[in-house]
Order: C-alpha cells, then sequence, then structure tokens
C-alpha cells in the first residue's frame, strides 16, 4: 500500500515537476496559483482530507510519504493540511456552503496571514478591539492588527473581531475569514530583530466582510479561534519556524558546525553540545509519542508541550553556536557567524509568537496539569467597562 | 519475542501494579528499608507467580518470554513504588548473561530457578571504585579461581549467585559463583539512599564456573539492557513524585488560595512536565530500538541513560522546593525518591559518561 503510494507520487512528480529549475515541467517561471492547482487537483495538497475536499482520506502516516517525495524534489504545495492555518480552520470549523467557496481558493493560494494581535491585546488576546458592525449582509470592520506575519502577500486574514461590547470579553468576539485585497486595508511591513520584515501592521478602515464568512457563529469567535491557535502550535511545537529544522539531515547541524570549528576535544564543550542535541531528539521523540497517542485517542496533552520545549532548543542552540564560533560571532564576514546571529534572534519568534512561554505554562499548568486558573479581574465584566492601558 | 503483545504487556503492568499498591505502600517499603537485608522474600515470590521473575526469560526455561520492552513497562511500575529488590540484577541482567552462555546445562537449571523466584542472583561488574570505565580487579586463572574485589554490588547479601565479571589474560568473562563459597567475603557498606543495599565482594581463589561463549560484547549488552530498564524504573519514580507535587499544589492552602494558583510555581511544575515527557519517550523508545535491535538503539539507550537518570533528580529535587518545610522531613516520601535519583546517576555509570557517548554515537555520521 505505501510503497505504492510511493511509486505512484515519484510518478507524478517525474512527470510534472522540474526540480532542476524548481517549477514545473514545460513552463519557464514559478507560477504558484497554476502549481498550486494542479496539487491540490492530483490530492497531495491536502492528502489526509476526504476527496469531497480535495484529500485522498490517507492516514497522517501515508499523508507523511507524500511530503517527503515532493521534499526530496524540493516540489512545493506539500502538506496544506497541516501548514495552511487558513484553509485548515475552514475545512474543521466552516459550513459546507464556505467550503464549497472558499476552500479550494485558499488551497491554491498563498497561506492566510493571522489577524489576531492588536497594540492592545497581545498575551491578552481576548482582548481585542477592532470592529466588526452589521451592515446587509456584510460586516463593516474598523481597527488596527500589528505583527501579522505574511500580510503582504496573503489574499485572505483570519480576522478576531469584537461584534459585543456589552458582553464579557471572550464572549462578544467574530471570526472572520476576511479578504484582504480591498480597499480599507492599508498592510505596512515592520522591521524585525532578524533583519527581516515578514510580519505587518495592518490599518482596517471600513473594509468590508460577507457575514457568510463568519468562522463558526456570531459572538462565539473565541471558542472557534482555539482550534486555530492549537493548530499553530502544533506546528511550532515540531520547529518549523527556526532555520535549523532539525532532524532533516543526519547529522545535527550543531554537531557539523562544532566538527568544523575543531570543538569537539573540549569535554565540557560536548557536554554542552550532546545535551542541545538531546533536547531536539527529545522533543521529536515526544512528539512521536503524541501523534501516536492522537491515532490511538484522538488527542495527546503531550502535543502542547512542543511549542515551549522548542524555546529552551532553539535559544540553547543559538547561545552554544555563538560559543563554537568564538569571536568570530561579532563578525558578520562568514556565513556561519550571520546564521548563528539570525538564529539567536529567530528564536524569539518561537518564545513570544503564537502565545509567549510564560502563556504556555500557564496553560499547560492550567489545562494539562489541571492546576487553579489565576484570576483574570477583566474576566466577567462587560467589556466596555474593562480598563486599558 | 513476538508472542509478547501490548495487550499482554499492560495486562502484566496491571497486575504488577496492583500487588505494589498492596504490598509496597509507603509504609511497607518503609519497614523493609528499616531491615537489614532490606528485602521482601514474601513480596519476590508473589512477583514470581505472576510470572515477573521470569518476565525476560523463555518460556522453554520457565519464563514468560518477554523482552526489554516488557521490562522496561514494568520497572516504570516498580519505580513508582520505589520498588527496591534485586530485580534488574537478577531479571534483567542475568538472565540476558545465562542465556548467551553456550553451556546450556550450566544456565538452563538457573534460569529456570530466576523464573520461579527461587534464585537471587547479584552482578560484581565493576571496580572496587564503583567507576565502571575503570579496569576491573578480579581476574580469573585457568582452573576458573577468582581473586580480587569488585565494589557496588547492589543486594550482594541476598543473592545466593553472582556473575562475576573478571579478567583472563587480555579477555574479559563472565563466571558464576555461589555467594556461599569459602572464597567469597562481603562487606556490607552504609547508604545514604535507604532503599539501596551495597557491598563490596572480595573473592580469595573462589570457586567459579566459567560461562563459555559470554565475552566483552555480551557484556555489553547486558549494560545496555540494565541502562534501559533502569530508565524505565527512573521514569516510573519521576512521574510517581511528579504527580505527589502536583496533587500537593492543588491542596496546601495559603493567602487562602491553593498554592498551585502562583504562577511562579506553575511554571516550575510545566517545565518540569516537560522534563517527566522527555524522560518517558526516552525510555520507551530506546526499549523500542532496542527489542527491534535498530540500528539507533545504541544512540537510544544512551540518551535514555542520562536523560532519566537525570531528569529523575531534577524533578525530584523540584519537588522538595514545590513542597515547602514538609518535604524537609524524613516523614515525608521526597527524600526517598530524592534520594534513590541520585542512586540512579551513578549505578551504571555517570549521565556525565552518557553524554559522552551518545555524542561519540552522533560523531559517527559525521
Ligand atoms: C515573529 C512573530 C510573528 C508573529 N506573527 C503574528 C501573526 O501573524 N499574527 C498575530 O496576530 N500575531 C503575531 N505575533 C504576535 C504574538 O502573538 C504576540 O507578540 C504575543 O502573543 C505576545 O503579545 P505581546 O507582544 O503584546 O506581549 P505582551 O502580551 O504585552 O507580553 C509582554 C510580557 O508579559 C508577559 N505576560 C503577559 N501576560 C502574562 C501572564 N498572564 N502571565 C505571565 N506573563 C505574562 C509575556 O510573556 C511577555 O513576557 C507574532 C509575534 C512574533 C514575535
Amino acid at each position: 500500500m505505501s510503497t505504492d503510494l510511493k511509486q505512484e507520487v515519484e510518478t507524478w512528480l517525474a512527470a510534472h515537476w522540474d526540480s532542476e529549475n524548481g517549477r514545473a515541467v514545460g513552463s519557464s517561471d514559478y507560477d504558484q496559483k497554476s502549481w498550486l492547482t494542479k496539487v491540490v487537483d492530483a490530492g497531495y495538497a491536502v492528502p489526509s482530507w476526504p476527496e469531497k475536499w480535495y484529500g485522498r482520506g490517507v492516514s497522517p502516516k501515508e499523508a507523511r510519504i507524500i511530503e517527503k517525495a515532493f521534499q526530496a524534489r524540493g516540489a512545493k504545495g506539500w502538506g496544506r493540511d497541516r501548514f495552511h492555518l487558513g484553509a485548515i480552520s475552514i475545512f474543521k470549523l466552516g459550513s459546507e456552503a464556505l467550503k464549497t467557496e472558499l476552500l479550494y481558493e485558499l488551497l491554491t493560494g498563498p497561506i492566510c496571514c493571522l489577524l489576531y494581535s492588536e497594540p492592545g491585546a497581545g498575551s491578552d488576546l481576548a482582548g481585542i478591539r477592532t470592529r466588526a458592525v452589521k451592515d446587509g449582509d456584510d460586516f463593516i470592520i474598523n481597527g488596527q492588527k500589528v505583527w501579522t506575519s505574511n500580510a503582504v502577500e496573503a489574499e485572505y486574514g483570519m480576522l478576531l473581531t469584537r461584534t459585543d461590547i456589552e458582553a464579557p470579553k471572550h464572549q462578544g468576539i467574530t471570526f472572520f475569514i476576511f479578504p484582504m485585497k480591498q480597499d480599507g486595508v492599508d498592510v505596512r511591513p515592520i522591521n524585525q530583530i532578524t533583519g527581516e520584515d515578514e510580519f505587518n501592521e495592518v490599518f482596517i478602515e471600513d473594509a468590508r466582510v460577507p457575514e457568510r464568512f463568519i468562522i463558526g457563529t456570531l459572538n462565539q469567535g473565541w471558542k472557534s479561534f482555539q482550534t486555530a491557535i492549537a493548530s499553530e502550535r502544533l506546528i511550532m511545537g515540531d520547529g518549523i519556524t527556526s532555520r535549523l529544522r532539525g532532524a532533516a539531515g543526519k547529522v545535527p547541524t550543531l554537531l557539523a558546525l562544532a566538527h568544523k570549528h575543531d570543538k569537539l576535544k573540549d569535554p565540557v564543550m560536548r557536554q554542552e553540545i550532546a545535551q542541545a542535541i538531546a533536547y531536539r531528539q527529545l522533543n521529536t521523540l515526544n512528539m512521536m509519542r503524541a501523534k501516536e497517542e492522537m491515532m490511538k485517542n484522538g488527542a495527546s496533552s503531550l502535543a502542547s508541550l512542543g511549542k515551549l520545549a522548542m524555546s529552551r532548543i532553539q535559544h540553547g542552540e543559538a547561545r552554544l553556536s555563538a560559543k563554537i564560533l568564538g569571536p568570530q560571532i561579532l563578525l558578520t564576514e562568514t556565513e556561519d557567524a550571520r546564521n548563528a546571529n539570525f538564529d539567536a534572534a529567530k528564536a524569539y519568534m518561537n518564545s513570544i509568537g503564537g502565545g509567549t512561554d510564560q502563556i504556555q505554562k500557564n496553560i499547560i499548568a492550567e489545562r494539562v496539569l489541571g492546576l487553579p486558573k489565576s484570576t483574570d479581574v477583566s474576566r466577567n465584566i462587560p467589556f466596555k467597562d474593562i480598563k486599558s492601558g | 519475542m513476538p508472542d509478547f503483545s501490548i495487550e499482554d504487556r499492560q495486562a502484566i503492568c496491571k497486575t504488577f501494579e496492583r500487588l505494589l499498591a498492596d504490598k509496597c505502600d509507603e509504609t511497607r517499603l518503609r519497614e523493609v528499608i528499616e531491615t537489614e537485608s532490606g528485602f521482601d522474600k514474601a513480596l519476590w515470590a508473589q512477583m514470581a507467580e505472576l510470572g515477573l521473575t521470569g518476565l525476560m526469560i523463555a518460556p522453554e526455561q520457565g519464563g514468560i518470554g518477554g523482552f526489554i520492552e516488557e521490562a522496561e513497562a514494568a520497572l516504570e511500575v516498580a519505580g513508582a513504588y520505589l520498588y527496591n529488590g534485586p530485580y534488574i540484577s537478577t531479571c534483567v541482567m542475568a538472565p540476558m548473561l545465562l542465556s548467551t552462555c553456550t553451556d546450556e546445562t550450566l544456565a538452563a537449571p538457573h534460569l529456570q530457578s530466576i523464573a520461579e523466584g527461587k534464585s537471587i542472583f547479584a552482578i560484581a561488574g565493576c571496580a572496587p571504585s564503583g567507576d565502571w570505565t575503570a579496569e576491573l580487579n578480579v581476574t580469573a586463572n585457568a582452573k576458573n579461581e577468582l581473586s580480587g574485589e569488585a565494589g557496588f554490588v547492589v543486594h550482594a547479601r541476598n543473592a545466593d549467585h553472582c556473575l562475576v565479571y573478571a579478567n583472563i589474560g587480555e579477555d574479559v568473562a563472565v563466571y558464576l559463583v555461589k555467594m556461599a563459597d569459602e572464597g567469597v567475603t562481603l562487606t556490607p557498606h552504609k547508604t545514604d539512599d535507604l532503599t539501596l543495599r551495597l557491598s563490596s565482594m572480595i573473592f580469595k581463589n573462589a570457586l567459579a564456573q566459567k560461562l563459555e561463549g559470554v565475552g566483552a560484547k555480551h557484556i555489553q549488552t547486558a549494560l545496555q539492557i540494565a541502562l534501559v530498564a533502569q530508565a524505565g524504573e527512573h521514569v516510573g519514580a519521576t512521574r510517581r513524585i511528579f504527580n505527589l507535587t502536583i496533587e500537593y499544589l492543588n491542596t496546601r492552602f495559603q493567602f487562602g488560595q491553593p498554592i498551585g494558583r502562583f504562577q511562579a510555581l506553575k511554571h516550575m511544575a510545566a517545565d518540569l512536565l516537560i522534563e517527566v515527557e522527555n524522560a518517558s519517550s526516552a525510555a520507551r523508545h530506546a526499549a523500542r530500538a532496542v527489542a527491534a535491535q535498530a540500528p539507533t538503539s545504541n544512540v537510544l539507550t544512551y540518551l535514555a541513560a542520562f536523560t532519566c537518570a537525570d531528569n529523575f533528580r531534577t524533578v525530584a529535587a523540584e519537588a522538595i522546593q514545590l513542597h515547602g518545610g514538609i518535604a524537609y522531613t524524613m516523614e515525608h516520601p521526597a527524600h526517598l525518591y530524592w534520594r534513590r535519583a541520585q542512586t540512579g546517576q551513578w549505578l551504571f555509570g555517570s549521565s556525565d559518561r552518557f553524554r559522552d557517548l551518545y555524542l561519540s554515537q552522533m560523531e559517527k555520521t559525521l
């Protein structure tokens, strides 16, 4: 079964993907839309979903076979059932009609951006103030979002809005899939600590979104949002945000670096390097166990540990890379130093983005370990009466 | 060992758990560790009835034909109760070494009596200093007589037989001696871990039988299996002391609220949960890899060895801090776990050594 599948995918890729030039066979340039359309039509973009929704109805394990075949040839468009958060949310939470209307378009387009954080609502995300007000069949949106990754390319965003200011903060939120390419949406890139400018400020002024684009139900957006954020944290727990990505190659990156700079003879350094490699391997083993548990029981509390564990891994590896390089780390003249400095900065994406480490620890302590909830003084009062500052 | 299903494994662990809950609860454990032998013979007999002493012994030899995955799982149960019998020496290492012996007439009766719970084995495998990397001090002569000293032998006083690693010329071999032999002298030591029984063994022309066909390679395999088994034991103990701590955070009140509401403690608990789960994953994946003779079995064994030992010590230490004054007492069980965790750091070699060996395995990929 699985060898047949592997064979099938490889044959398909050989016929359609020109791995030498990184584009579809017979085309002169990589065109995202047309390539993704091919992948989606073949059922390889979201193989774990049912055929009706562009999948193949295969197990996660078999889906991984497809992903691996794509990765081996450097072909794009794989694993969208794990990484395309917008499509995943619509698939899981959208109505039949919404899926029919949007899913194909989402899958064949760029990933959605996440319009969650605002200047006044970060960790306390349920404090968002961007308003959505009903107007005929539409809602009119006004407000400001910030730290929105990939907002420039995105055609759609997952938008958290306030629809009822009389209700307590968790109960007046509505979650939309929001068209980005319209008047009234102003995206301004922000320079990041890494030198990249992936994330943006998004100013929204009298923009419109159809009522049927609500994910879940009106004023119950916080619940739908939980599903979306869980998928995001799962991805981060796999270490997808780091340049190192870990287990991709056989040789751990840190080991190769230490070898290259002749640091494997120092017994103290050996201990630190071994421990750093171990932390990454242990997280991989935990996530394997989480996947086994999920297949068996439908849920696993282990999965919620990955993102937090990944912070120790990424910051630790970055610190150690600097130690391996020594004073060279101060100069930007070698690729090793540039990478190490980049990784050191990028590690904060894992420990801040998608909910900070501190918030993750609160969640693990309260939801996994069942410790008493901390009091949120703003939890049970009408949203409009909450103090801000 | 394809005969042993996951359901079988779970079933035997469940019965073991019931037995220990009944016969090795904290009160009983404290009684046992107060005795000189530190060993509950009656409980051992009941374990034998359940098949636990023959867990890793083939059915033809009276056992139930499990392997390291079964032992790892059973030891998770044992660890939770700080069960302190001579299980790893008698039921894990001795069967490994005896069953590779080419002289079946020598090995078979011993395997049989281990399975029946009638025989207890000690392993004298390290130098007097307790350092597993140091040169063995015991040597054998051509007449199979042993002389020299071995240190840090667990439960030697309760054993009727001992497997001794000894130099013979340039090689290392394994010898079987009767504890009652005139040439064997035991010196029991006092230990900080009250659940532990350690002795030095001095051999003066002790009469031994050589385990034919058992050499350095098999000693290495037995150590690997022991490390995975011990990792399982650590995991069980780690999880238990962690759970006891979480329970306390929910029930101890200060400032008019459960202390588990304080974020400083919540964050410690969340961090510790990662250590608990890392240890579980390490031990179970190591057992699986060793059972399948996977190419990763060495890497994963070393990973499990230092991770489970270190994380047990970390979690047990933080458990004391999280409990406050109550855990700074002999009455509270936290110190039993904490002291046992220290034992685990040294019994088969140090975490630093296994971390280095782990890296050496990784270096092979360079
Ligand atoms: C690289 C990157 C990409 C991002 N991409 C996106 C995106 O695409 N879309 C999006 O919407 N957002 C995005 N974010 C925003 C991210 O989700 C927020 O930065 C994050 O949730 C924290 O909010 P904040 O920055 O307002 O910090 P604050 O909430 O102000 O936190 C400040 C400090 O207080 C601590 N703190 C706050 N509350 C508590 C508490 N209850 N207990 C203990 N400590 C607490 C925090 O841990 C932190 O240390 C991204 C962030 C980064 C770094």
